[in-house]
């Protein structure tokens, strides 16, 4: 039988309603304000669905897991951790640590980026997670699109791939007073079922995340040009063709390469814009977040709208493999400039294998 | 107004019209693989009967359809010409818009014009057994049925894919008798290379080429044929064109603009080598050819006019012609049978020396005039004759705007009655639309594996 060790961060997705961009260290004021807990309530949703799957629960006692066990139906299930009242970050990362002592096949938690956060921290990459969406801001992809989605996967992961999906940093406090500063946090192992992107049987294209990463990397080595600077953004998938050119990648960070040699690790702006002047011919990769669809101003930020004007908007190569679109309906373009936003359009044309390209619809937030 | 223009079974075409006899100056030769050289008949007799190789190569203008051949294509021909009036009607424009309908045949499409022959060529050169490939299964299917109709075997692979989406073609291969495979299959060493490296592979035409190229080369009662590119299907397609301009004739009609999907090119090109021919030799030089391709793999539109292969593994002679590389694998659009890298080459010529000029589209906008069409004219269309269906839609708004009472010709080469998966996932939103990156490629053109 199949372990899934379930937590439910109680206190997440509070602060939104009652115009809190986020509950991290804010729950108390986000309860005088009149906030209604609904973390238990989307989580139940889930549970509810998998009353007749054979499953072994590993939870936490009360808000944190055992009451929406309950709620569910569920009356056969361990309690791993006693979590406190209030819980805090501590709580989740201390069942986690109880979680993989357990030797769960899977973990599965309820709530918002701040709690996948703090999950990624202890589990990293060692068993596959997965969110159940609940919070006030999921930029990260680690998330089902929905509470019965998330049943579908829980009830069919083991059987299922994983893929590497973003674990988003956002910086609360910055992003109350309006600035959205979001760092790409890591790459946690979560389970997916490949989109049939056709429909049918017809299963054609590359479902296989990693070689849908060769073919891409294998294609973009093709065309890289030389006298060319190439700022490369970060992610796995980026990450994957500079390891095709025999280079190490900056996992979570933006690489500058020219022929065929690293310039700069894990780059910032200012270094950026310098490269520029000096290396004025340059092209841009980056690939957009996992579900939630950012191509530009979400995990690149490092890649500006200065970066994008001197490197010339032309030159700006999105990639990204078809499961990943699959599961991304949209595409955004947040960069910070308005104007620049408007010039790349209401399409781009995403690299998604061995000269194979998708174009695909974008958003601009404004 | 008429709705069907009809020709009496006395009026089909007698003879094919070989465009090469038109051309300014001839065609560059297929180069032998391993030599380099230009191919001598020879060179292809272990896989293709002696008469097929000498109307591959020929100039003269005409060639005699067997009487035999003949009598088998009264079974749905001369197929009717229409016009769409109510298509014109929706789109308010003053453009006529006529086309051929390819799909009266019994597997449905423009492809058993050429199977027949084929067939019966082969038998007459005591062949027992044809081998081919089949990207959608339209060709699959009609040598299936030609094979059948002269009493041989017939072995199909099938792009593994289409395998698998299309059951239903597969069983009209096995109601004809003839064996259908999945490819790539373990039955040829180029299958089993390709299994090796990609056990999960879909497939593609080119594949599926080699595996069949293979299978007839290695056994002696075999033949290989072809169901697009070469020279000879091109040929035998052009009763199309000649029937559709008889039919215009009796109408006291010439088409203004004539456009037919490409993925080898043989549709296209049987019903536009007639009117290319009037165009080179003066009589219309104004008419308006137009190949209309998938963005997904505007061989035309975007490739490059080389020397390249004609499948995956390499073993068919080099032809000049446009390709996007002979080790591309096109992406996972519907029209399967537009999913091939090359063109044939006397297609590509003609758009090489601007006879014909192409047009691009993606899946979702090709969709969208298919169903257009269906809810006008009833006919609901394969994917592939979709994208001439969507060119003329394009093509009849523009007269609008000029007011323009432009006389346009489309191929409609076959029904999508094996394609509802494909309509579905265009229903439920999940068509991908498709491009190929050629900005990024053509700047780095030199490393493209073209041979030229």
């Amino acid at each position: 039988m199949r372990t899934v060790g379930f937590l439910v961060n109680p206190v997440a997705g509070m602060g939104g309603a009652v115009g809190l961009a986020g509950t991290d260290g804010k729950v108390s004021e986000a309860l005088r304000r009149g906030a209604v807990p609904r973390a238990r309530e989307r989580a139940v949703r889930t549970l509810s669905l998998l009353l007749d799957d054979s499953i072994e629960w590993y939870t936490c006692s009360g808000a944190m897991g055992e009451d929406a066990l309950l709620d569910a139906g569920f009356d056969c299930y361990t309690v791993l951790y006693p979590s406190s009242a209030p819980t805090s970050a501590a709580d989740t990362t201390t069942a986690c640590r109880a979680f993989l002592d357990a030797r769960v096949d899977l973990i599965v938690f309820c709530g918002g980026d701040g709690t996948a956060r703090d999950v990624f921290d202890i589990v990293g990459r060692e068993v596959p997670v997965l969110g159940i969406p609940a919070g006030v801001k999921m930029y990260s992809a680690v998330f089902a699109v929905n509470p019965v989605a998330a049943a579908d996967l829980i009830r069919r992961a083991g059987g299922i791939s994983c893929r590497d999906s973003e674990v988003m940093d956002i910086d609360e406090e910055a992003y109350r007073s309006g600035h959205l500063s979001a760092r790409l946090y890591g790459y946690a192992s979560v389970p997916y079922i490949p989109e049939r992107i056709q429909g049918g049987k017809q299963v054609f294209e590359q479902q296989d995340e990693e070689r849908a990463k060769d073919d891409i990397a294998a294609f973009m080595s093709e065309v890289m040009l030389p006298e060319t600077l190439y700022i490369v953004g970060a992610g796995s998938t980026t990450a994957r063709i500079m390891e095709r050119l025999g280079l190490t990648p900056t996992l979570l960070g933006v690489d500058a390469v020219r022929n065929g040699e690293v310039l700069a690790w894990n780059t910032d702006e200012r270094a950026l814009l310098a490269l520029l002047d000096e290396y004025p011919r340059a092209k841009v990769i980056v690939s957009p977040i996992g579900a939630q669809g950012f191509v530009l101003g979400r995990g690149n930020q490092q890649i500006s709208p200065a970066v994008l004007r001197k490197a010339g908007l032309p030159n700006l190569i999105v990639v990204a493999t078809p499961g990943k679109l699959a599961g991304t309906p949209i595409l955004y373009i947040d960069s910070g400039d308005p104007v620049l936003d408007r010039e790349i359009g209401d399409s781009l044309l995403v690299i998604s294998g061995y000269r194979v390209a998708q174009r695909r619809c974008v958003v601009h937030p404004d | 107004m008429q709705t069907k223009i009809l020709l009496d079974e006395g009026e089909m075409p007698k003879r094919w019209y070989n465009i090469q006899a038109d051309l300014p100056t001839p065609m560059d030769p297929p180069l032998h693989p391993a030599t380099g050289k230009p191919v001598v008949p020879d060179d292809l007799r272990h896989i293709f009967p002696m008469e097929l190789i000498r109307q591959e190569m020929t100039t003269e203008r005409y060639i005699d359809i067997p009487a035999e051949v003949r009598d088998i294509l009264t079974l749905w021909r001369p197929s009717p010409l229409y016009r769409a009036k109510r298509l014109e009607a929706a789109l308010k424009t003053p453009a006529k818009i006529y086309f051929k309908w390819e799909g009266v045949s019994a597997p449905g499409s423009h492809k058993p014009n050429t199977a027949i022959p084929q067939a019966y060529y082969n038998r007459e050169e005591g062949i027992e057994r044809l081998a081919t490939e089949t990207g959608a299964g339209q060709w699959g299917s009609s040598l299936a049925f030609a094979t059948s109709l002269f009493d041989m075997e017939c072995t199909v692979y099938m792009v593994r894919s289409s395998y698998e989406q299309k059951p239903y073609r597969k069983s009209m291969m096995q109601v004809y008798g003839a064996e259908c495979i999945p490819s790539p299959s373990p039955k040829t060493r180029s299958g089993q290379a390709v299994l090796a490296r990609d056990p999960d592979t879909p497939g593609s035409l080119g594949i599926a080429i080699s595996e069949a190229v293979e299978d007839a080369a290695s056994h002696d009662n075999t033949n290989y044929a072809l169901g697009s590119v070469l020279n000879h299907v091109c040929l035998h397609q052009t009763i199309i064109g000649q029937e559709a301009r008889e039919q215009l004739a009796a109408v006291e009609a010439y088409p203004d603009v004539i456009i037919g999907c490409v993925g080898g090119g043989s549709n296209f090109a049987g019903l536009t080598f007639p009117f290319a021919g009037d165009k080179i030799t003066g009589k219309h030089p104004e008419t308006d050819i137009i190949a209309v391709e998938p963005a997904a793999c505007p061989t035309l539109t975007k490739g490059l006019y080389a020397y390249d292969f004609g499948d995956v593994a390499g073993l068919t002679p080099l032809m000049r012609m446009f390709t996007l590389g002979h080790d591309f694998i096109p992406p996972a659009i519907h029209a399967g049978g537009l999913r091939y890298h090359g063109a044939s080459p006397l297609v590509s010529r003609l758009a090489h020396d601007g006879i014909v000029r192409s047009a691009a589209y993606r899946q979702n906008e090709v969709f969208d005039a298919a169903v257009m069409f269906a809810r006008t004219e009833g006919i609901i269309v394969a994917p592939e004759a979709a994208h001439a269906v969507k060119a003329t839609i394009d093509e009849a708004l523009r007269c609008r705007e000029t007011g323009e009472a432009k006389t346009i010709l489309f191929n409609n080469s076959g029904h999508g009655n094996f394609d509802f998966s494909s309509y579905e996932a265009y229903f439920a939103g999940s068509l991908v639309d498709y491009e190929y990156p050629m900005e990024l490629i053509k700047e780095s053109l030199a490393r493209l594996p073209v041979t030229e």
